[in-house]
Formats: structure tokens, sequence, C-alpha cells
């Protein structure tokens, strides 16, 4: 070996440098996501009912005002069939499908992070936003849902649009109560994935807001608005 | 025997700095003392802020050399700035080498940035718009980038006993 060059990176450095990739099964995303929107439905359920009876308990106590009471709200019993939710108003309700979806984009917020900083290790730097926003649609959707974006349209002012005709987390869902029900019911799946590009972006520099539409299953378009000049 | 005239360049200190110019970690290997570290890692934002917008690559090469170190800063896709001091030697140091020896020290940040337990510490919600203020609570006792730092520094002078 000629030590006059003597080489900085050894093996050692080499093996630290290129991990071993490590692999798991595609399926594992998609049972986790259901899981977890499942899970943390009921654990959000739990807490604002114990925040309800701990509110309840200081107005009993006289700490706290009662609140003025709420025009009675119709229940809607048919639509809904989970036996935990079918008793409690439409307004208890949305909070709660609200509050899950917040948990569910802060745990997407930060694995969407990471993956971020994960995947750009061998790239080179961005030169724009609509290379940051390609790098998303290309190589990040690859990663988590095995496709690239169908679509993607820009106002070049911010706005872009990625449209994704066959979502994989929405690829499965379906409803007893016909396609209308099984679309209110995917809204909450999509809470992730939101969390997910967002946390992405705004580890590439980009802080925006990301919502989900979807129309008609399994077809879904996510709506990314950053900020002008960015 | 050839002769053990050229040995490899040792790391001096090796430095993490976030896209808002925070630290995130500043390690120190040499008997200098930690002040000096912070001072070389301040010069060399100055030349990246300077070089940054006009690179594509990530590496930014020789930013300077000072005293007995020679500089070298890399800036992630993600805006993370990482620098290392070298102990001037008289080894050619390829680009190759340095680049790797990033490569394996963004890998290490990465991998430990996403341990799950990392920010449990921190309230949720507390990062806002920023998740260097996320990273900098880690700074102090953020002991699993510390030890993965420290192990490629090792394995970087590792190249000598070959």
């Amino acid at each position: 070996m000629n030590i006059s060059t003597a080489s900085l990176a050894s093996p050692a450095v080499l093996s630290l440098t290129e991990p071993e990739p490590k692999e798991i099964d595609a399926l594992a995303f998609d049972y986790f996501l259901i899981e977890l929107v499942n899970t943390l439905k009921d654990s959000s359920a739990v807490a604002s009912k114990r925040n309800k009876q701990r509110e309840d308990d200081m107005i009993a106590a006289g700490i706290l005002a009662a609140p003025a009471p709420l025009p009675s709200l119709s229940v809607k019993k048919d639509s809904i069939r989970d036996s935990v939710a079918s008793a409690k108003s439409a307004k208890a309700l949305e909070e709660e499908e609200e509050a899950v979806k917040t948990r569910l984009e802060s745990i997407g917020y930060q694995v969407g992070g990471h993956l971020a900083e994960r995947l750009c290790r061998d790239r080179p730097r961005f030169s724009d936003t609509l290379d940051t926003v390609k790098f998303i649609c290309k190589d990040f959707w690859v990663v988590v849902w095995n496709k690239q974006v169908d679509n993607l349209r820009t106002n070049h002012r911010g706005v872009y649009v990625l449209q994704d005709n066959l979502f994989k987390p929405l690829s499965r869902i379906s409803s007893y109560n016909g396609s209308a029900d099984a679309l209110k019911r995917a809204k909450l799946y999509l809470a992730m994935p939101c969390g997910l590009l967002r946390g992405a972006l705004a580890r590439l520099g980009l802080q925006g807001t990301v919502s989900s539409d979807t129309t008609s299953l399994p077809q879904c378009s996510f709506q990314v608005k950053l900020p002008k000049g960015s | 025997m050839a002769p053990p005239a050229a040995l490899p360049p040792r790391i001096r200190a090796i430095a993490f700095i976030t896209p808002s110019n925070a630290p995130i970690l500043v390690r120190s290997y040499a008997h200098q003392n930690e002040l000096q570290c912070h001072y070389i890692a301040h010069m060399s934002l100055d030349v990246i802020e300077e070089r940054a917008p006009k690179a594509t690559d990530c590496y930014l090469g020789h930013l300077y050399s000072m005293e007995d170190v020679a500089v070298y800063g890399y800036i992630t896709a993600t805006r993370v700035k990482i620098v290392i001091a070298l102990a001037l030697a008289d080894a050619v140091v390829k680009d190759g080498d340095i680049i790797a020896i990033f490569k394996a020290l963004h890998t290490a940040y990465y991998q430990s940035l996403a341990n799950p337990f990392l920010q449990l510490s921190q309230p949720v919600g507390a990062e806002g718009q920023d998740y260097s203020l996320a990273v900098l609570a880690g700074g102090g006792k953020w002991k699993g980038l510390r030890m993965r730092v420290d192990a490629i520094r090792k394995a970087v002078g590792a190249a000598d006993d070959d």
C-alpha cells in the first residue's frame, strides 16, 4: 500500500458512510396506518372524555362558570356504526375527529421530516422550490407509497396540487353504508399523509400548509400552499 | 517497510450547525479548549454563507486554514451545515475521502435524529415552525449523536493502522 497518499477513508469509514440498508415489508406500513388510526381514535376519545369529566367536576365545584346551554343538536345515529360515537352530539364528534387528526398529523410531521433527511443523503442540493416539490413527488412518494405522483400542477405562485389516482392508504377503504360514508371515513386516513408531506417540506426549508381532498376513492389530491417568495 | 512519514491527518474538531445557524453539536478532540472550536465553527459559517448560494454540490470543499488546522465544509440538502477541522499535515487529502467522512457524519446525524425517544423531554408542539429548537434541546445531552460522531472519528483514525 502506498503510504504517501494515506487514505483518510478506511473501510471502517466507508461502512459508516454506506450503512446497510434495512428493509421492511411494504405492507407493514399499511397495517401500521390502519392500527394507528384506530388506536389514536380510541385514545383521544378517552382523553376528551377525561377532559369533559374534569370540566364537569370544576363546574360542579363552582370553579368554572357553566357554559351556555347549546341548542340541542339532532343526533345522527344512522350513519355512525361505532357504539362509542353514536350517543354523542355531532359537535363532540367533530371535535374528537379534529383531535385525532391533529395527533396523526404531528406523528406524520416527525416521520416525514426524518424520512426527508434520510432520502436527501445522496442527492445534490435543491436548486429551487419546484425542484423540492418534484423530489417529494418522485423520490418521497416512491419510498412511502410505492409509486409516483400522477399529476403535479402549480400556479407558480406557491400553490402546488399533487394528484394521485390510486392513493395507497385509500385503496382498500369501503363501507357498508355506501361510497359517501366510505369517503367520510377516508378523511381520517389522510391526516397522516398530510403530516408526512408537511414535515418533509418543512425539513427541506419550505414551511407551508398541506390539505387533502378526495372526491372519489381511491383518487386523492393534496394541495400544498407555500408562503410567497419561497 | 514504507516510511511512516505521512500519516493521515487527524480530525481535530467536528461541528453540526442547524439551517438557522444554531449549533447542534460542537465536538473537539484536540487539547485546545472548546472555545476555539466554536470560534472555528463561527468563522466557517461566514465562508459557507458566501459559497453556499453558488454551489449546487453539498460538498463546499476546503474553507480556510487557520493556525494548525484546515477546515472543510458540507451543507446537506436539508441545509444542515457540517464542518470538520483537520490537523494540517503533509499527506495529500483527497476530496473523495472528505466527502465520505461527511456522508458518514450526515448518516450519523439522521440516525440519531430519528430516535423516537429523543424529544420526549420537549413539550408537544413546542417545536413550532423551526425544528432546530427541538434539535437544540438535545444539544447538551445528545448522547446518541456524540457517540456516533466519536465512532466515525475513531474509524478515520484507524486508517493509520494499516
